[in-house]
Order: C-alpha cells, then sequence, then structure tokens
C-alpha cells in the first residue's frame, strides 16, 4: 500500500494548502449543474449612487430639491427607457430599512418618441413628480413605513406608450422552493439566508390554520435555532416523527416590514427508499446467477462436445486398427 | 490424396472445412498452414482440427503452428518421410490432455492459439466494461447535486463538502497499482465483482452516515476503491479480448463515461426530490451494485479449461507469453527468474516496474502527465464561467449536456477511424492531434462571445475531449503490448493522480487572482498544446527508433539462419522472425501492409 498512501497523502497536502486559496464560493461540481448547486442568489439589486453618474447630476439635484437636507443619504434608482413600446420595465429595489429614494425614468436619446407626456403612479393615485434633464423624470420619496412600498410605474405616453416599474420591496430569503424530505429519527435543518442583517429572525409552524411561534413551544430539545450570523438563521427539529410533518415559516423582521420563506417538510420512513432499493439488488442477483448459469451450461457443452470428438477419435482409430487387420 | 487410413473419416470431415469460405481464404493466403495439415498425423485427426477451427472465432492465424518450437525441442521435419506402414494408433493409448496432431496445441491451450476472439462474447465483456468504466467516471461527477443539501445538513463549508469529490477521485487514481497488482494475480473477474461490492457497501453504509468525516470515508475512500477496483480491470480486459477491432473497442467502452453521466445526472436528481439525500444514497449504492453484474460477464479468456485452474494458468499463460515476447537476447535472463526469487522479483512479478526502462512507456508518462494538468479544469469551470459572462443557469446546464452528447458520439467514431488502416499504425500521432487540437479549442475560447459562440466551444470542446478519452487507454497498449500493460495502466493512473487534482485548484487560483476566466483558459490550452507537441516529436523518434532496432534484429536472425541447418522451411522461417517480437508496438508504421498485417496476425498468438 506505501505508493496509494503517499499518493493520498500528497493529494490531501495539496489540496489542504489550495483548498484553503480557493474562495469556499468556488465548486469544483462539473457537469450537469442544476437549480441547487447555485450558492447565493442575491436578488437582482442595482445601487446608483448619485456620485455614478455624471458629475452634472449632483448639482443638478440640489437645484432641484433645495429643501433637501445635505445629511441624508438619498440613493438613485434609475429606468433607462428605450421608447420601443412593450412589456415595462422592472426594476426590485429592497430596502432593509428607512431611507429616501429617487427614481428616475430616463428616455433614450436615439428613440423616436418625442416630447411625450409622463405621468407617474403609485397603484391608481398619481404622484407629483419632476424633470430632471430634458428627457429624465424623477420622483422623491421618503420610505419610513410599509406603506410606502410597493409598484411606483412611469408612463410615457407619445405616439406610442412605454412605461417602467420601480418595485420597492423588503429584502427577499434567498431559497428555492423546494419540499424537504427527511426520515424518521434524523434531524431537519432548514437555513434561512439574507443579504441584509434584520433586526431579528422568528421561526412559525403551521397548526392548522395559523402561525405559531416555535420559540413558544415548550418541549425543549426537539427544537434547535441558531443565528449562525446576522443574516443566516438556521432551525433544526431533532428525533423527527410523522407528525412533524407539515409547513415551516422563517421570518426576518426589517424596519420596512417582515420578510418570510416557506418550507415544506416530509417526513419518510426507512421503508420508502427500501422498496426501490430491494428491487434493484433483486435485478442484480436475477442478471449474476442467468450469466454465471449461461457460462456453466456453455462450459458443459463444449465439454460434452470435446469428449464426443474424444470418443470418435477412439472409434476412429479402432477402425483403422480393425481395417488393417483385414 | 490417396492415404489410405481414415479416408471415409476424412471425406467426412473434410466437408467440415470445405463449407467454411474463412478457412478456406485462410489456407490461401497461408500456403505452409495447407502443408502442414496435410501431414498425416493431422490428416488422421482431421475432425479435430475442425472441431478447434469451429470453436475459434477469428480464422486469422493457423491454429497448426510450427513444427520448430523456439523453446528448443527439434523436430522430425514433417513431409513425405514420414509415410510409415503402421499408425501409431491402435497401439498408442492417447491421454486426454495430448496433442492429437504432433504439431497442434493440446486442447487447453488450443483456444489461445486463435488469439483474441475480436468478437463472440467480447462483445458482452464490451458491454460490462462499457457499465464498469461509465460508473467509474460519471459517478463522482453525478454526485455533485447532493452537495449543497449535504453542507446545509452539516453546517459545513462548500469547500469541505468538495473534499468528498476530491477523496473520491483521488483514491480511485491513487489505488491504481493496487487495481493493477491485484488483476495480475487473481484475474479481472474477481476484482470488479469485489469493486461493486465495495461501491455499493460504502453508498449504502453513507446512508446511514452522522458527520461529515464519516461521509469523507464511506464515500470517498470505500467507494473510491470500489471505483478504482473497476475501472482498471475493465480497461484491461478490453484488451485482452479484442486486438484488431481493440481502438473501436477502447472508443465504445470509453463511450460510457458520457453516457452515464447523462443518465445518472436526471437520475440523482429525481431520486433527490423524491427520497433527500440519505435515501438516495441507499439507492445509488444498490445501482452500484451493478458492477458486480459488469463483473460477472468478464469470463477470463481461455476459461473453457477447468475453471480451478483458470487463474493459476492465467497467470502461467501471461507470464509464459510474457517470456516468449521477449525472446532473443532475453534468454539469459529465464535461467536467472527460475532461479532463486527474492522479494523484488516477487514484486517485479506482480506490477512490472521494468516498464520504467520502456522508452514508449516513459514518453506516454510524461505526455499523459503534463496533459492531465489542463484536462479537466474547463469543464469544471464552464457553467460557472457562462453564468459569468451573464448566462442564466440552465442554458449554462444546457451547454454541459452539449458536451456530453458531443462527447458520447465522438469516442467511437474515435475509435472507427483509429481503427482504419491509414491511422492505426500511427495512432501515436493522432493521439498527439487530438490533444494540441483540445488544447487549441481552450485558447480559442477566450474568444467566444454570447451563448451562440460558447455553444461552438463546447461542440468543438466535446469532440476533443471524446477522441483524447477514447484513444487514453488504447496508445499505452499499443506502446507497451497487451501483457505488460496490467503493470503499466496502474503506474501510469497513479503518476496521473497528482496533476489531476491539482489542475481545477490551480485554474481556481488563477481566476480568483485575475479575477477573469480567460487566463485560466489560456493556460489549459498551453499546456496542453505544449503536452501534445511533446508527445508528437517523442513518439516520431520512438517509431524511429524502433525502426531501427528491428533492421538490427533482421540482420542478427538472417546472420543467425545461415549458419543453421537448412531444414525449416522457407515460410517457417519467415513466420518465426515475425514472431519474435520485441516488446515494442505490435503494429510498426514502417512495414509494409502485407507484412504488418501478417505481423499483427501472429502478434495475436503472443497476446
Amino acid at each position: 500500500m506505501p505508493a496509494t498512501f503517499s499518493g493520498l497523502c500528497l493529494g490531501g497536502l495539496l489540496l489542504l494548502l489550495l483548498c484553503d486559496r480557493v474562495s469556499g464560493e468556488r465548486p469544483p461540481d462539473p457537469a450537469m449543474t442544476t437549480q441547487d448547486s447555485n450558492q447565493t442568489e442575491v436578488n437582482s439589486v442595482t445601487k446608483m449612487q448619485s456620485g455614478h453618474e455624471s458629475s452634472g447630476l449632483d448639482p443638478a439635484t440640489e437645484k432641484l430639491k433645495p429643501a433637501s437636507k445635505a445629511n441624508t443619504n438619498v440613493t438613485e434608482y434609475e429606468i433607462l427607457l428605450s421608447g420601443v413600446p412593450g412589456a415595462p420595465v422592472e426594476k426590485n429595489i429592497s430596502l432593509p430599512s428607512p431611507t429616501k429614494v429617487e427614481l428616475t425614468c430616463k428616455l433614450d436619446e436615439n428613440s423616436n418618441l418625442k416630447n411625450p407626456q409622463v405621468t407617474w403612479k403609485k397603484g391608481s393615485e398619481t404622484v407629483s413628480h419632476t424633470t430632471k434633464t430634458a428627457n429624465s423624470w424623477s420622483i422623491e420619496l421618503t420610505i419610513s413605513d410599509s406603506s410606502h412600498l410597493g409598484n411606483y410605474t412611469c408612463i410615457l405616453k407619445g405616439d406610442k406608450e412605454v412605461s417602467g416599474i420601480f418595485r420597492l420591496q423588503v429584502p427577499k430569503i434567498e431559497r428555492k422552493e423546494r419540499p424537504l424530505i427527511t426520515y424518521e429519527g434524523d434531524k431537519a435543518v432548514m437555513v434561512c439566508k439574507i443579504g441584509y442583517n434584520p433586526k431579528n429572525w422568528t421561526w412559525y409552524m403551521t397548526n392548522g390554520t395559523e402561525l405559531v411561534s416555535i420559540d413558544k413551544i415548550l418541549p425543549a430539545g426537539k427544537f434547535q435555532i441558531m443565528r449562525q450570523s446576522a443574516s443566516v438563521s438556521r432551525l433544526e427539529i431533532l428525533r423527527l416523527t410523522k407528525e412533524d410533518h407539515g409547513v415551516y415559516w422563517c421570518e426576518a423582521a426589517f424596519d420596512l416590514g417582515p420578510s418570510k420563506s416557506r418550507f415544506e417538510v416530509r417526513v419518510l420512513s426507512i421503508a420508502e427508499p427500501l422498496k426501490p432499493f430491494i428491487a434493484v439488488v433483486a435485478e442484480v442477483a436475477i442478471l449474476v446467477t442467468t450469466i454465471v448459469l449461461y457460462e456453466m451450461y456453455s462450459k458443459r457443452k463444449e465439454k460434452r462436445g470435446e469428449k464426443e470428438f474424444d470418443q470418435i477419435e477412439q472409434l476412429k482409430s479402432e477402425d483403422d486398427s480393425t481395417s488393417r487387420r483385414k | 490424396m490417396g492415404l489410405g487410413s481414415g479416408v471415409r473419416s476424412l471425406h467426412l470431415h473434410w466437408l467440415c472445412i470445405y463449407l467454411s469460405q474463412s478457412f478456406h481464404n485462410l489456407l490461401q493466403r497461408d500456403p505452409g498452414c495447407f502443408q502442414r495439415l496435410l501431414q498425416p498425423a493431422c490428416l488422421d485427426n482431421i475432425h479435430h482440427v475442425c472441431y478447434h477451427l469451429r470453436r475459434s472465432s477469428t480464422w486469422h492465424s493457423c491454429p497448426i503452428p510450427l513444427p520448430a518450437r523456439r523453446l528448443g525441442a527439434p523436430r522430425d521435419p514433417p513431409g513425405p518421410a514420414r509415410t510409415r506402414p503402421d499408425p501409431p494408433g491402435p497401439t498408442r493409448t492417447r491421454a486426454p490432455g495430448e496433442a492429437p496432431c504432433p504439431a497442434m496445441p493440446a486442447p487447453a491451450e488450443a483456444g489461445l492459439a486463435p488469439g483474441p476472439p475480436d468478437g463472440g462474447w467480447g462483445w458482452m465483456v464490451l458491454l460490462g466494461a462499457f457499465v464498469s468504466i461509465g460508473f467509474a467516471y460519471a459517478f463522482p461527477k453525478g454526485l455533485a447535486i447532493f452537495f449543497k443539501e449535504i453542507q446545509t445538513f452539516f453546517g459545513t463549508s462548500y469547500s469541505e463538502v468538495a473534499w468528498i469529490s476530491s477523496i473520491m477521485l483521488a483514491t480511485t487514481y491513487g489505488a491504481g497499482p493496487i487495481s493493477s497488482i491485484l488483476v495480475n494475480r487473481y484475474g479481472s473477474r474477481p476484482v470488479v465483482m469485489f469493486g461493486g461490492l465495495l461501491c455499493g457497501v460504502g453508498m449504502i453504509s453513507a446512508a446511514f452516515c452522522t458527520s461529515i468525516l464519516q461521509l469523507y470515508i464511506c464515500v470517498g475512500f470505500i467507494t473510491g476503491f470500489g471505483l478504482a477496483l473497476n475501472l482498471q480491470p475493465s480497461v484491461i480486459i478490453v484488451g485482452k479480448y479484442f486486438l484488431k477491432r481493440r481502438p473501436i473497442a477502447n472508443g465504445l467502452a470509453m463511450a460510457g463515461s458520457p453516457v452515464m453521466l447523462c443518465t445518472l445526472a436526471p437520475l440523482n436528481q429525481f431520486l433527490f426530490e423524491n427520497f433527500g439525500w440519505r435515501g438516495s444514497f441507499l439507492i445509488l449504492g444498490a445501482i452500484l451494485l451493478n458492477c458486480c453484474v459488469a463483473g460477472a460477464l468478464f469470463r477470463p479468456i481461455g476459461a473453457h479449461t477447468a475453471p480451478s485452474k483458470t487463474p493459476a494458468t492465467e497467470e502461467g499463460k501471461d507470464a509464459l507469453k510474457g517470456k516468449i515476447s521477449e525472446d532473443g537476447p532475453m534468454e539469459e535472463n529465464k535461467p536467472e527468474e527460475e532461479g532463486g526469487k527474492d522479494c523484488f522479483e516477487k514484486i517485479n512479478q506482480y506490477l512490472d516496474f521494468s516498464l520504467f526502462k520502456h522508452r514508449g512507456f516513459l514518453i506516454y508518462l510524461i505526455g499523459n502527465v503534463l496533459m492531465f494538468l489542463g484536462f479537466f479544469a474547463p469543464i469544471v469551470f464552464l457553467a460557472p464561467y457562462a453564468k459569468h459572462t451573464g448566462i442564466d443557469e440552465y442554458s449554462a446546464a444546457l451547454l454541459l449536456s452539449l458536451l456530453a452528447i458531443v462527447d458520447m458520439v465522438a469516442r467511437p467514431a474515435t475509435g472507427v477511424v483509429a481503427n482504419s488502416k491509414w491511422v492505426r499504425p500511427r495512432i501515436q500521432y493522432f493521439f498527439s492531434f487530438a490533444i494540441t487540437f483540445n488544447g487549441a479549442c481552450h485558447l480559442l475560447c477566450p474568444l467566444a462571445s454570447g451563448y451562440t459562440g460558447l455553444a461552438v466551444y463546447a461542440g468543438f470542446f466535446g469532440l476533443a475531449f471524446g477522441m483524447v478519452c477514447a484513444m487514453l487507454f488504447e496508445t499505452l497498449m499499443d506502446l507497451v503490448g497487451a501483457a505488460r500493460f496490467t503493470s503499466a495502466v496502474g503506474l501510469v493512473t497513479i503518476a496521473e493522480c497528482c496533476t489531476i487534482l491539482l489542475g481545477p485548484p490551480i485554474g481556481g487560483i488563477l481566476i480568483d487572482t485575475f479575477g477573469d476566466y480567460k487566463y485560466m483558459f489560456i493556460k489549459c490550452g498551453a499546456v496542453m498544446v505544449l503536452a501534445g507537441t511533446f508527445l508528437f516529436i517523442m513518439n516520431y523518434y520512438n517509431y524511429r527508433m524502433l525502426a531501427k532496432e528491428e533492421k538490427e534484429r533482421k540482420r542478427k536472425e538472417r546472420k543467425e539462419e545461415d549458419t543453421k541447418s537448412v531444414r525449416t522451411e522457407n515460410e517457417g522461417k519467415r513466420n518465426w522472425n515475425k514472431d519474435s517480437t520485441q516488446d515494442g508496438p505490435e503494429l510498426e508504421p514502417l512495414r509494409e501492409k502485407g507484412e504488418g498485417e501478417k505481423k499483427e496476425m501472429n502478434g495475436a498468438v503472443e497476446v
């Protein structure tokens, strides 16, 4: 074994040295990556700070809004419209805490739409806007509670109509909706991860139609909630039984409201995977037996064939001797 | 014929021969065979000849070998001098194993005289090898689907979970020499069946693991070792069952890898969604037991003799053939080997370390070790690269599927091309070309823009990857011959183990340092082009050296024959020359085609 051991040692050492360098997010999973191998799903959030735009805008903002205080940071978001009619251009904006935002709809200079009529709406009511430049219009909002969140639409009407939608919402928990399959006696692990730091995390289990907070459930040692970091929370359900199946929720509390994610837990007994297992083992046994039996049969046929020829040989040599004697 | 005795049975049995067109062609091709068949002793037992001819599935070489045996037994010349009035038949009690025809091999060895069957049961063996090799290569890749869930379950980082795959790969390649030793000792069949059992046990126990360390042991070491015991013997036995069609056989066997990957990936996804990772591991353990079925198909060649003797006789035959193929200058080694066997000799019997003095083997080793540095990294990073350029996840996965499908078709196609009469003598050049083509693809990848460009790259990459993989073992067999291939493959895989494991992490470091994928592609492309060029130049040198050695040997032998008596026929002399080949490639490109064909047929006798 020395060859293997040194090979393995070397491989292990090298891996140790190199894995430290390689970032944890680098998966060596080749072929057939499916939805599950994606590490982090960050919502498409783009923040364009005021300094990112052309320098002319900053003084422009200041000019248009002399009342805005110099201390508060106004985050600017922009949608670029091409002037081609079709589905509205959307932008999702996650806001974890109260802030001031400026939403701008900018029309492409090369578009065919000239001097459109601009309306900004939240839901069905119109919001007053300002004209930033010749072809961009914006509204400024102070988001201080959940009622200010929602969809803000800018509609540019000329001979054609184009629109853009800003969806202001609390941050979403990064997860794919998939049932969690566990086994009796095993543990179930649910992890909620989010891109921002919530104030706190709460886990609920569904009892009929109402949500019951897990903190309040008494048998200690059945549930374990761990806050692995500010943005990650982990629930473990130990010693699973069939009654533990159902829907669980994890909730991240933000100033502007909660963000929830749903988990469906299914508890299976050992017998379930055992059935296909036994089927495959039976198939293997049958195939091996068939092959061995066929081989023994064909060997026997060959031996019989050889014996026949030996007999023919014997007969022939007797034939020869008798014919010679004659 | 006018031979008198036995005319009746003679007529009866000539019928069987005349009915066979192939045997007719053989007799026309090899008139010496016909002459030997007309010996009275053989004609007396023509039914026995018939029997052996019918049983062998090839008609390439004469079943009646030459009377002048190299091991020194002098023989009476056949021909008209043997007309004796009393044939020895009635007075002689023939032992069952004794050859009825003086120049005919005993029934025990008769199955070997025609050489590798190149068909018949060989196709079933190929099916088994297809399954076995498929599992060995595709299974570690297919496990990646479970890693995220395992990471969540055990609360570890991704790199810790990725170690499972690395340990599995390291064990599969690192246990190569052990596999070779076991095959040399016991033959392919028991090793593969044990390997399949080990894989199954490993995965089944992995289903009940409670920590990541236990997963390392169960999935990484045990299953990895089982897969190693699957991989080597399958490749070895393909080489034992095929000679003329060996490149096709290799291409088809290696095609198992992409086919299994395409099957395992959706299967794993389905199992995971319905049974979670524990249930999936349990069922995958049962599925891996199918390797035992593949192993059951690996009938030891020459096994129509008593089965209890098979492993010993196989080993003995291998050793015997090994000696025969290295005759001439190596005659003086024989008394040494038959003398006292110390530990080194024993090890050498099981794992042939003298391969390190073999020029072709060293060239292959160095070229391949270099190549593997850049071989696997692009596959690992293709999907992340696609996502990096803005392509969504499903399309990125589709790229890999495209790669696998092109790969699946490319491998048997390459086998067919490599088997053609233009390529087979120069198969080493073809291999170097495939590697260089692969490298060129990687170098051009950064120029690919958008999804179409990447799809084109994936298509060409699949083609190149398939070409290289299909010929990976074929070229090694071609260089060292099937007798020493068992040890060669073990030594090569453990040497490749290091670079295979280093390749993706080095690529990862390049990507992290420069923040751009193109440097990784450039590195892989450059390494492979370098390896391909190295192999091309060194193989050109190797072919020339072999041609020179062959000329030397011929000159020496002609001198020897001039001093001997002229009792052996001319055909016998020519055939003897061809039989005593060196341990180089079985087909030499610089020979004429006719000679080459004959040499190949007689090369079959050695295997």
